[in-house]
Formats: C-alpha cells, sequence, structure tokens
C-alpha cells in the first residue's frame, strides 16, 4: 500500500512539473579529446534557475578557472527562454580516460543530475589550442585539399588534381585569392575551366562539410620516378565566431584573413616497360585509332591531292609527333600542315590530331603511298600495340613521262621523246642461253690478236732471200750453173777414181750439157763445131779451149794413164767449166 | 656414242626452245586478261630452264608493275636493259616504274677527262671492243705488208701512214676492252627489295644506322661480310652495310 501511494505522488509530481516546465540540466565539455597540455571547458547548464549547485569532484583535473556564472533571458514571439551556465576551466593531470562526474542542482525543491562525461587525455600536443584563435579554428575548420586521382600512373599517362577547399558548417569564408599557383615541373598541364562555384556537401575525415572546387588540372608526367605537385596555397578571408554577440543573441563573426595550403603531393610515375617496345615508338600513350587516307586516287598530273595521317582517341595527343609519310621522289610534296582538334576533360585529352600533306605529282604513273605504322602503349592493356596504314596507289592519268629515269649503266642518259604511255607487252623474242661465253680473253681472242703479226716477219724474210737472188745475178749464175753442172755431172762424180768409167761419163756429161744448152746432134760432134757454136753463143775464148781441152783430156785418158788427183782436177774443172759457160752463153 | 649424246642433248635443246617459246605466248594471254600473278609464275618457269631474253624480262617487270611490286619490277627492267640497253619502251616503263620508288639519291657527278672516258668506254661491250681491236690489227698487218711490198713512194706512204694509225687504234681498243672489262667487274649493282632497310656503318645489328634505304633503290655491291652483310654504296657516293637479305644482285642469273 506505501508503494502504491509513492509511485502515485512521484507520477503526480513529474506529470505536473512536465507540464508547468521542462527542466533541463546537462553538462557539455568543449572537446571530448585533449592534449595533456590542454585545457578543458565544462559547462553545466540549466533552463530554470535553482540552488544548491553542487560541482563533482575533477579529481583527475586541476580547476584553472571558475566557477563562473553566465545567466541569460530572452524572450521570442512572448516565449521566455532562460539559461544560467556553470562554467569551469579545467588542466588534465596526466594521461587517460577520465569521468566528470554527477553535478546536482535543486530546482524546485528537486534534485536533478547530469549524466557523467568521459574525456580521453591523449599526449601533449604540439601547441596547447586556444579555441578562439582564428588560426586554430581556420585550421580545424578549413581544409584545402588537392586530390590526385591516381599517385603512380605511368609515363605520359594522364592523372588529375583537384583542388577542394573544405569548409565545417560552423564558419565561413567570404574571399579567397590564389597566392602561389602551382608550376607543375616535369608534367605537362592543362587546367579545366570552373564555371562558377557550386557548394557541395561531402565529407572530410568523416565529418560532414561543405565543399568548393577551386581548380581542376589535367597532367601528364614527362619523366618517370618521384615527382613533387606544389602545394597551392591561398589567402582566404574566414568568418571567424567570437564570444561577442550582437543585440539579438546571434554570435559576432570577425573576419581574418589567413594562408592555407594543400599538402605537397608526391607522385611515383613509372617508366613505360622496355619489353617489347616497338623501334618507331615515339611516346604515345592512350587508346588511339591510326590512318591514312587521300582525298582522291586518280587523278591528272599537276592537280593536287591530299594525304592526311590522322591519329584520333584518347591519350596524349599534344605530345607526340605523327609518323611521317615516306613517298615516292618523284612526287612534289608540300610540308604538313599540323591540325589538332582536341579536348581536355579529366579523363585527358580526346580527339585527333592529324597532318596534311599536299601532293602534286608532276609525272604520270603509279605512286604507291607505303604502309607506316603508328605505335602507342595502350594503358588498358599494360602492352604496346602497333597500327598499320594500309598501302595505297595514287593513279596518275595524265601527264607528261618522267624522263629523266637512269639506264642500267652510267651511259648518258636516254631522253624519251616517244611514248607517253606505259608500253605494252612485247609479243616476240628469241631466247638466249643465260650462260655466256665471252669472246674478251679467250684463247681465240688472243690468237686472233697475235697471230697476224706473225705473218709480218715471215713476209719480210721471204721478201728478203726473194731480193737477195734476183739483186745478185753473178751469184745466181753460179747457182745455176753449179746446179746444171752437179746434176750432169753427177754420174762421173760417183765414178771417181776408175780411170775408164770416170771419164766415160764426164765427156757423156759434156755431151749432155751441150746438147741441151746448144742443140747439138750426137752425129756432128767434133771440136771445131763444138768451138764455133760457142763462140757464136758468145762464150768467151778461155772458157771454150778449157772446155776443149777437158774433152781431149777424155778422148787422152782412153790411151794415157791418169793419176787419181788428175781425176779430181778435171772433175773441178768440168763444173767449173760448165757454170762458167752457162753464165756467158745467151 | 658421243656423237648420239650430242644429238640427244641438240633435240632436248630444240625442245625446251620450242617449249618456252609456247610458255611465253601463254604468259602473255595472262598478262593480256589482266592475270598477272599467272603470267608472272609462266615467265618465271621460261626463267629456271637458263634462257633469257630482254623482252622476257621486260613483259616479267611489267606484270611486276601491274601488281605494284615495285623492287621486283624494277628489277626485271634492269635486267631487260642490261640485255638491251638502248630500247626504248623499256626506258619507257623503266622511268614509271621509277617513280613508284622512295628514295631520291642524288647521283655523283664525274667531271672532265674521266666522264668522257667513261662514256666512250661504256658505248661498247668488251666483245665489241675486243673485235675491234682484232680487226684492227689484221688490218694494220695487211696495211703493213701493202707498204712493204708496194714500189711506188705515194702508195707506200698512203699505206705505212694508215697501218701506224690501225696499230694505234688496235692498241686503244685494247686498252679500252681491258678497261670495260675491268668496270664490269666493279659493276655489281643489286636492288633494294626489303620494303626499309636500314644501312649500318658496320656489319652489325648493334652499330649506327647511317641511312635508310626503300623498295626498288639501286645500289653498288662492294664487298660481303659472313654472307649476311653486304657493303653497299649508292649513287651519290654513301657506303654502308646492309643485310644481305635485303637485296638482290643483278648479276647473278
Amino acid at each position: 500500500m506505501k508503494a502504491l501511494t509513492y509511485i502515485s505522488i512521484v507520477l503526480f509530481t513529474t506529470i505536473s512539473s512536465f507540464s508547468s516546465a521542462q527542466v533541463t540540466f546537462e553538462a557539455k565539455v568543449s572537446k571530448q579529446k585533449l592534449g595533456v597540455n590542454e585545457r578543458l571547458r565544462v559547462d553545466f547548464e540549466m533552463n530554470k534557475d535553482g540552488d544548491n549547485f553542487n560541482p563533482p569532484s575533477f579529481e583527475s583535473f586541476t580547476v584553472v578557472g571558475g566557477p563562473s556564472q553566465s545567466i541569460s533571458n530572452s524572450w521570442i514571439n512572448g516565449v521566455k527562454s532562460f539559461s544560467k551556465t556553470y562554467s569551469y576551466f579545467l588542466a588534465p593531470k596526466k594521461r587517460g580516460n577520465f569521468t566528470i562526474g554527477q553535478a546536482t542542482i535543486e530546482i524546485d525543491g528537486e534534485t536533478f543530475k547530469t549524466l557523467p562525461v568521459t574525456v580521453t587525455v591523449t599526449a601533449a600536443v604540439d601547441k596547447p589550442k586556444d579555441p578562439n584563435d582564428p588560426d586554430y579554428i581556420v585550421n580545424q575548420n578549413i581544409h584545402l585539399v588537392a586530390e590526385v586521382s591516381k599517385t603512380n600512373p605511368y609515363l605520359n599517362e594522364a592523372i588529375t588534381v583537384v583542388y577542394k577547399l573544405f569548409v565545417s558548417e560552423n564558419t565561413g569564408v567570404s574571399n579567397w585569392r590564389e597566392l602561389d599557383i602551382p608550376r607543375y615541373n616535369d608534367f605537362w598541364s592543362q587546367n579545366i575551366d570552373i564555371k562558377g562555384i557550386k557548394i557541395q556537401n561531402g565529407t572530410y575525415k568523416g565529418e560532414d562539410y561543405r565543399y568548393v572546387v577551386l581548380r581542376k588540372t589535367v597532367l601528364y608526367p614527362q619523366k618517370s620516378g618521384l615527382l613533387e605537385i606544389e602545394p597551392l596555397t591561398l589567402d582566404i578571408t574566414v568568418d571567424v565566431p567570437t564570444n561577442r554577440r550582437d543585440i539579438f543573441g546571434g554570435r559576432l563573426m570577425q573576419s581574418v584573413h589567413r594562408t592555407v595550403a594543400a599538402g605537397k603531393r608526391t607522385i611515383n610515375v613509372k617508366p613505360l616497360p622496355e619489353a617489347g617496345k616497338p623501334i618507331n615508338f615515339s611516346g604515345a600513350v592512350g587508346d588511339f585509332d591510326f590512318n591514312v587516307t587521300t582525298s582522291k586516287t586518280t587523278l591528272r598530273a599537276t592537280e593536287a591531292l591530299e594525304a592526311k595521317v590522322q591519329v584520333s582517341g584518347n591519350g596524349n595527343l599534344k605530345l607526340f609527333k605523327l609518323p611521317v609519310l615516306t613517298l615516292p621522289s618523284a612526287l612534289e610534296v608540300y610540308e604538313p600542315e599540323h591540325n589538332e582538334k582536341i579536348s581536355v576533360s579529366l579523363r585527358g585529352m580526346s580527339g585527333q590530331s592529324s597532318d596534311a600533306y599536299t601532293i602534286v605529282p608532276s609525272y604520270q604513273g603509279k605512286y604507291p603511298i607505303p604502309s607506316i605504322t603508328f605505335s602507342y602503349f595502350s594503358l588498358k592493356e599494360k602492352r604496346y600495340k602497333t597500327l598499320s596504314s594500309g598501302e595505297l596507289v595514287v593513279d596518275v592519268t595524265e601527264g607528261p613521262v618522267n624522263n629523266n629515269s637512269q639506264a642500267v649503266s652510267s651511259t648518258k642518259q636516254n631522253i624519251l621523246s616517244t611514248g607517253s604511255q606505259f608500253a605494252s607487252f612485247k609479243t616476240k623474242t628469241n631466247f638466249l642461253n643465260t650462260k655466256r661465253t665471252m669472246f674478251f680473253n679467250s684463247l681465240s681472242f688472243w690468237m686472233l690478236l697475235l697471230v697476224p703479226f706473225l705473218a709480218i716477219p715471215v713476209a719480210v724474210i721471204l721478201r728478203r732471200k726473194q731480193e737477195m737472188r734476183r739483186g745478185d745475178t753473178v751469184g745466181n749464175r753460179i747457182r745455176t750453173g753449179n746446179k746444171l753442172a752437179r746434176k750432169y755431172l753427177r754420174e762421173a762424180k760417183k765414178t771417181l777414181g776408175s780411170k775408164e768409167s770416170f771419164y766415160n761419163a764426164l765427156e757423156r756429161a759434156l755431151h749432155n750439157y751441150l746438147k741441151s744448152k746448144l742443140n747439138i746432134e750426137t752425129s756432128d760432134f767434133s771440136k771445131e763445131k763444138i768451138q764455133e757454136l760457142l763462140q757464136t753463143k758468145s762464150a768467151k775464148d778461155a772458157a771454150i779451149s778449157q772446155f776443149i781441152e777437158l774433152l781431149t783430156n777424155c778422148e787422152m785418158a782412153r790411151y794415157a794413164p791418169f793419176s787419181n788427183v788428175e781425176m779430181e782436177q778435171d772433175y773441178n774443172k768440168a763444173s767449173n767449166v760448165i757454170s762458167l759457160i752457162d753464165r756467158q752463153i745467151k | 656414242m658421243k656423237q648420239i649424246l650430242v644429238i640427244v642433248v641438240l633435240l632436248f635443246s630444240v625442245l625446251i626452245n620450242a617449249q618456252n617459246k609456247d610458255a611465253f605466248l601463254e604468259a602473255n594471254d595472262f598478262y593480256n586478261n589482266g592475270e598477272y600473278q599467272e603470267a608472272i609464275a609462266r615467265y618465271e618457269a621460261i626463267l629456271n630452264t637458263q634462257t633469257h631474253s630482254p623482252e622476257l624480262y621486260f613483259n616479267l617487270a611489267n606484270s611486276y608493275y601491274k601488281l605494284n611490286q615495285i623492287a621486283a619490277s624494277i628489277y626485271f627492267y634492269e635486267r631487260a636493259l642490261q640485255l638491251s640497253p638502248d630500247d626504248i619502251d623499256i626506258l619507257n616503263n623503266y622511268s614509271f616504274a621509277q617513280n613508284m620508288t622512295i628514295d631520291a639519291i642524288e647521283e655523283l657527278p664525274e667531271i672532265g677527262f674521266t666522264r668522257v672516258l667513261k662514256t666512250l668506254v661504256n658505248t661498247f661491250t668488251v666483245d665489241s671492243w675486243a673485235k675491234l681491236s682484232v680487226c684492227c690489227v689484221i688490218l694494220f698487218v695487211i696495211l703493213f705488208l701493202s707498204y712493204y711490198f708496194s714500189f711506188s713512194t705515194s702508195k707506200k706512204r698512203a699505206s705505212f701512214v694508215l697501218s701506224f694509225i690501225t696499230l694505234i687504234l688496235a692498241i686503244v681498243f685494247l686498252s679500252f676492252a681491258f678497261q670495260k672489262h675491268a668496270i664490269n667487274k666493279k659493276n655489281n649493282p643489286a636492288i633494294v627489295f626489303a620494303q626499309e632497310s636500314d644501312v649500318k656503318s658496320d656489319p652489325n645489328l648493334k652499330s649506327e644506322t647511317a641511312f635508310q634505304l626503300h623498295e626498288g633503290t639501286k645500289v653498288q655491291v662492294l664487298e660481303t661480310y659472313n654472307d649476311s652483310w653486304t657493303k653497299i654504296k649508292i649513287a651519290n657516293g654513301k657506303n654502308g652495310w646492309i643485310n644481305s637479305k635485303d637485296i638482290r644482285l643483278l648479276n647473278d642469273f
């Protein structure tokens, strides 16, 4: 019964008190976590005046200030609000987790208690933070952050840096000015313009913030290794709340200029792999398409033609050279005109880059444009890719023929006056063996060259001999006479030694000689006749007498003895006489 | 036995010749119908029987030209010109083929006496010079003998002077034949067949690239190293080492 009455009383009083005014009594700490060298402020706040305020014992803290009382009364739309605060400033004695105990107060005869608050005291912080210091407020509430899309990109891979200014809910930034615009050494950079500033909501380290994007930059690292992005430094005007309040109770804000900087960022740029690097790789990284086109494929000489080498896609389009078109030397080619249609967004460069060559063929014919290749590093597949343009043929149908052709040998170049067309095939031919025999240096060549010279000495010698004989008449006569004598005396010579036969033969020889020379018949063979005949043939007397003497010797030999020596003498005499007479007679 | 063999060989060669004539006509038909690949196959078959002719090379080169194969086309035009250097059709089409080449090489001009001498030496082939010198020698001997055997002074004088001139001519022609022979020996041209080839300063892959040559360029072969590298010289006097696979010799029948 007694319990029931207590409960009913308690219920009644609480309901009545709620209906009249809700009493709140709370403990608030300026921070939950603080360094051992920092100070903590604890407020005990109530909305109805009470008595017998009993603070907790701050065992682990020393009370450096307070308790201080503040009371505020306000009437808004006829509603009265009241608050009374007891404030203590505490300094922690040591590190650890501490609980600030309950405070009690009596309001309208009732006792109210606060909830215990736990505070963490950490190691000493560098600088005791004064919560009212604008620097401290800026540090705590305003953050300039550089967000880098990728910290280990490949060489020439696009990365973006976005600078965001985070501002917490309880401060405001009224203005900013860039003090130091970062220079991106070793990067190719392009800013992306931001149109208007949009305030967006986001979180920074888990807390709610408002932020604005100040600057977006696309960067292409141009060097491998560790590269630094210089910080962006801003001068900002911050509205810092003060403790003073205006007559309406709103806090007065103080404008403070402060410098904030985004931290340095380091980027580790990976070099492109060496393995499989094509020879003609010119540094293109991304995802590309490559083609070579000509404005026309058939044309007349002296008409112009445009050949276009084009690379399109995403990647560092501005940062590499396009492959050069190699063209037949007979074509007149002008310096290519470079064209770029590239837009830069947060994803990097995209668009197309092209070289337009103006070509004017001067002669008719076919001109092949050889296939050229373009290599790039594909970021998607992490390997090199090579694209090749197909071979194109430009056909020049009308026009003069190129006539400065070089003939096989270095002989005079033949100027072609006829035939302005490509000649057709030949219908007739005579086949030759591919193995040729050389006349030069062959045996027959040297024979033919040298043998004729032999004809000269041979002819000369023959001629000499002939002339000698013809010129020397005496010798000739002697030679012929001797020859005759030898002819007739051959038999006599054989029988030299035997007297009878020798002289017979000698006589016969003499007679025969006379017969052949003087046409004497054997019948009238008398010495007188012979003498007469020889004289008429103008033989000299001495020779005639010798001849006659020989004849008489022959006759005498039949009867008289003759020695061998005499026979020899007679033989010689005979041959002499014959040749002598032969020379004399005409 | 020997005679039979000779007869068989002779008959065989006659037969081959007749076959080649037929193949040539057939290839020409293919050419005319625009089936150049077929035509090439037949022309090449004729070449494989160790026979050739300027017309054959010309038609073959034309076929390659029609198929846009620059190097092969130039190669066979050069061959055709080796056999018949003054054929207008060949020279004409050769200039068409040369339009397709990429390299423009300025020819090193030869100056003064050497140029005159060279053009003179190049007017005839070695064999023609050799034959001319033989004719001159024979003429000289005849004239000299007629000088020697003639009696009248005027005849003697004339034949002596003439014989002297012919002797000098014979010597000159002979030296020309030797000169031309030397030129021919040194002249070992080749055509670049690779679409693009690096000419190195030393015969290895590591060495520096001196210059680049493209398909269809004519080069002079100077020497070879290990069979895989060939030292070449181009018309402007530059030289270097090229991969032997990238070129094809013109004198290699």
